[in-house]
This record gives structure tokens, sequence and C-alpha cells, in this order.
């Protein structure tokens, strides 16, 4: 099946499918959408592919998919059938299922907040770093027990859809003014997370040669 | 509570891994912990001298830590050895990081929070434990002493020992800035590590929601 990404390539949850499409090995063929300062997404061809005017948008033959997390989730079972990146299990699914809604959810003023500070998107900067940072602490805290619990990943033994929707937002974060001073085990995460086969970066994290 | 210049922990000595560098904070002073490929910890001034970028953004290669913007390269000392952008230039010897006196004991990486001066000796190493985590509280490094005061006990070496999950502890405060505070926790004697972790962010939790409604008044 051929794919075709409807791209940005600053924007954080454009990146989150790149870097699973990487990692899986897949190439897609990627359309570059003008977002800043064209507002193509929100352009009449666009809102007829996609009514919610977001990226990423992913075209397989006829379906049509929007939201960064569902995309990770068919390309998981589409690409990589059996793949440890979405478990069959029913704890470890539902377990990464709840890491990709709070990825969307209480993680998505992160993401806010970054195109906020940086594409001058609507939105109360103050409000948006204080839900982040409750965010980011949230991460922070079960990444420390589960480094005292002998663990690197967010669920089970290896990297998942969790970790890779979870990523984007905290390595971002200096985009929109949060250091990574208080993260510890975040920091150890993130570097984990360099390790894994087909790992790539977007402008804004930084590529060590 | 009073709280002056002098040795404080700023991060689990763990927590920095050889060839791996961190921003923190003391005293709203911006420091970068790093550790070189040889396993030594290095506590700096978090400044690049060239632009002042925040070196903790940059890299370790070997034993020199290389600036994220323009990869001026430090020695362990602080002096730029190297400018990427004259590889043929002798770099002065004026062109050196500030770097503070540091050690490591208790499994914690310890700072003299005055730059540059003569440092007294470190404070002894407690005995034995295991270096557990960080935590980060959003309240002012006097309050939260204060509060800890309430059910720790002070020691010589300024930190507070206390119980947690049943377990033993030593609390190390950091004052990050004057609105945060950085806890790094020790496990002091047997304990469950997961669940004393989860009691220190219970009363970190705690100690926000004390002083919350104060917080929300001055919004
Ligand atoms: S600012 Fe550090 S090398 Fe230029």
């Amino acid at each position: 099946m051929s794919l075709v990404l409807h791209d940005y390539e600053l924007d954080a949850d454009c990146y989150m499918v790149r870097l699973f499409l990487s990692i899986l090995g897949i190439t897609a063929e990627t359309i570059a959408v003008d977002v800043h300062p064209g507002h193509e997404q929100r352009s009449p061809v666009y809102l007829a592919l996609n009514p919610r005017g977001s990226l990423p948008i992913l075209v397989a033959g006829d379906l049509v998919l929007t939201e960064a997390e569902a995309i990770l989730c068919y390309l998981a079972r589409s690409e990589a059938a059996g793949s440890p990146f979405l478990p069959d299990e029913a704890a470890a699914f539902g377990a990464v299922m709840s890491w990709l809604f709070f990825a969307r959810g209480p993680l998505g003023a992160a993401t806010a907040a970054r195109l906020t500070a940086m594409l001058e998107a609507p939105g109360d900067p103050e409000t948006l770093e204080r839900q982040a940072r409750a965010a980011f602490r949230v991460m922070e805290d079960h990444m420390t027990s589960r480094h005292l619990s002998g663990a690197s990943w967010f669920v089970g033994d290896g990297p998942t859809l969790a970790d890779i929707a979870l990523f984007p937002p905290i390595v971002l974060s200096r985009d929109f003014g949060i250091d990574h001073d208080e993260y510890p085990a975040l920091r150890r995460w993130m570097r984990r997370m360099r390790t894994i086969p087909g790992f790539i970066t977007m402008p804004g994290i930084p590529d060590y040669h | 509570m009073n709280l002056v210049e002098g040795w404080y922990a700023v991060a689990i000595a763990d927590d920095i891994e050889p060839g791996t560098s961190a921003g923190t904070r003391l005293f709203d002073r911006e420091l970068v912990v790093w550790r070189d490929l040889a396993g030594v910890s290095h506590v700096w001034e978090d400044r690049c001298p060239h632009r002042g970028m925040r070196l903790s953004f940059g890299f370790v290669r070997g034993n020199h830590i290389a600036c994220l913007y323009h990869g001026w390269a430090y020695d362990t000392a602080g002096q730029c050895r190297a400018i990427p952008a004259h590889p043929d230039l002798a770099v002065p010897e004026t062109i050196k990081v500030a770097t503070y006196h540091s050690a490591e004991a208790s499994g914690l990486i310890l700072v003299h929070s005055s730059l540059g001066a003569e440092a007294p000796p470190p404070p002894a190493p407690a005995p034995t434990g295991r270096a557990l985590r960080s935590l980060y509280v959003d309240l002012a490094p006097d309050v939260v002493a204060e509060r800890l005061l309430r059910d720790f006990t002070a020691l010589d070496d300024g930190s507070y020992a206390g119980t947690l999950a049943g377990a033993p502890v030593l609390v190390f405060l950091q004052p990050f800035t004057a609105t945060r505070t950085g806890l790094h926790l020790v496990l002091a004697g047997p304990g469950d590590s997961v669940a004393v972790s989860a009691a220190a962010e219970a009363l970190r939790n705690a100690f926000e929601a004390s002083s919350a409604p104060a917080l929300e008044a001055a919004e």
C-alpha cells in the first residue's frame, strides 16, 4: 500500500509520525504543507481532506487518517503486525493506550505551548506552561519509578507507541521555555530513545555527531 | 530558616551518566553538571564564553564538553581547547568557563555555591545509603526547609533525616530559584525504594497543596 504523509517539518505531531515511519523502515511519500505562514492546512483543499484543519494526515489508498496517535496505531497494525510497539496482550495494550490518550490530553498543553511560542498560535502561554509542567511531572514520576524498578521504557521491556508519542513534546520543550533541568528520569529516557534503530531528529532536537 | 552559601546537592550522581550533561540552578544561578568519559563529574557556570549559550545544551566528547552553538570545546578545567571555525588558532588561555568546587558523596553531586572562591571541605559522607532520586517542589527553598523541619531533623551536613514509607531517609535540599526547590533523596537503611520514592512524591504534593491558596491569591 502506498503511503502519503501530508507533513510540516516543524510540527511535533508530524515528527511523531515521521519518527515511527523511520523506525519501521518505511518510506512514505511526503507532501510538505505550508503551515507557516500560509495556513495551507486550512485551505479548502485541505479542509476537504481533514475538516479539523490539522496535520499530520496519512493517506493509504482510500483511507484518510488524521490524529498522530491514531496514525501510529494504524501503522503498527498495517505495517508491523505483531510488532511490540502496539502489544496484543491486554494489560500492555491498555497501558500503551492510556499513555496515547495522555499524550493527546494533558500533554497536549505542551504541544499547544510550543505552537503559541513559535508559530503565534492563540493560547495563554502561562496557563499552557503550567499545564505542560504538570504533565511532564507525571511522566517524570512514572519514569523514576520505572527506573527504580529496573525498567527503561514507559510500558514493558522495550519501546512502544507510548514512548514514540510522549517523546516529541518533552524533547522540544525548550522551544517554549521549559528546560530539562527538573527531569533527570526523562533525560535518561530521552537519551535511550536515541538508541532505537531508525531514530531521527527534527529541527530543535540536537543531532549529536 | 537560613539558607546561606555553602555545599548543596545538585544531582543524584547516577543521573549524570558518563558522557552526558545537564543543567541545574543554585540560588537561581545556572549551572551545568557533566561527567566526562573517565567518569569524573564537573560543575561549572552554565554559560559558554563565546556567546553565552547554556553549555548544558551541548555534548560531551571524551574529556571535553562542546557547545551546541558553534562547537567550542572545553577541557575538564574549563579551558577552551578548540574553536571549529578557526582550527589553526592557538586558543587564548583567557577563554575559560567559570568552575565551581564540586564533590561526590553519598551518591550525590555536591557543589559549593560560591563561584571560584576557596571552598571549605565538602561535608563528610553520610553513612552508606542509596541515593534514590531528585524531586522539584514549586515552593521557595525556605518554605520547603520549614515544612521539612516539622517531620524531619536537620543534621550538621545540611541534610534532613526522617522516615518515608517506614524507611530511614536523608533529604538534601537545593535552593533552586526563589520559587523552586530541589530535593535529593537518599535511602539510609533497608526499605522499598519504589515505595519511598512514591512517599516522597506525596510529601511534595502535600507541601504544594498546603500552599496552593496563597499561590492562587497571588495570581
Ligand atoms: S556560543 Fe558557545 S560556541 Fe558559540
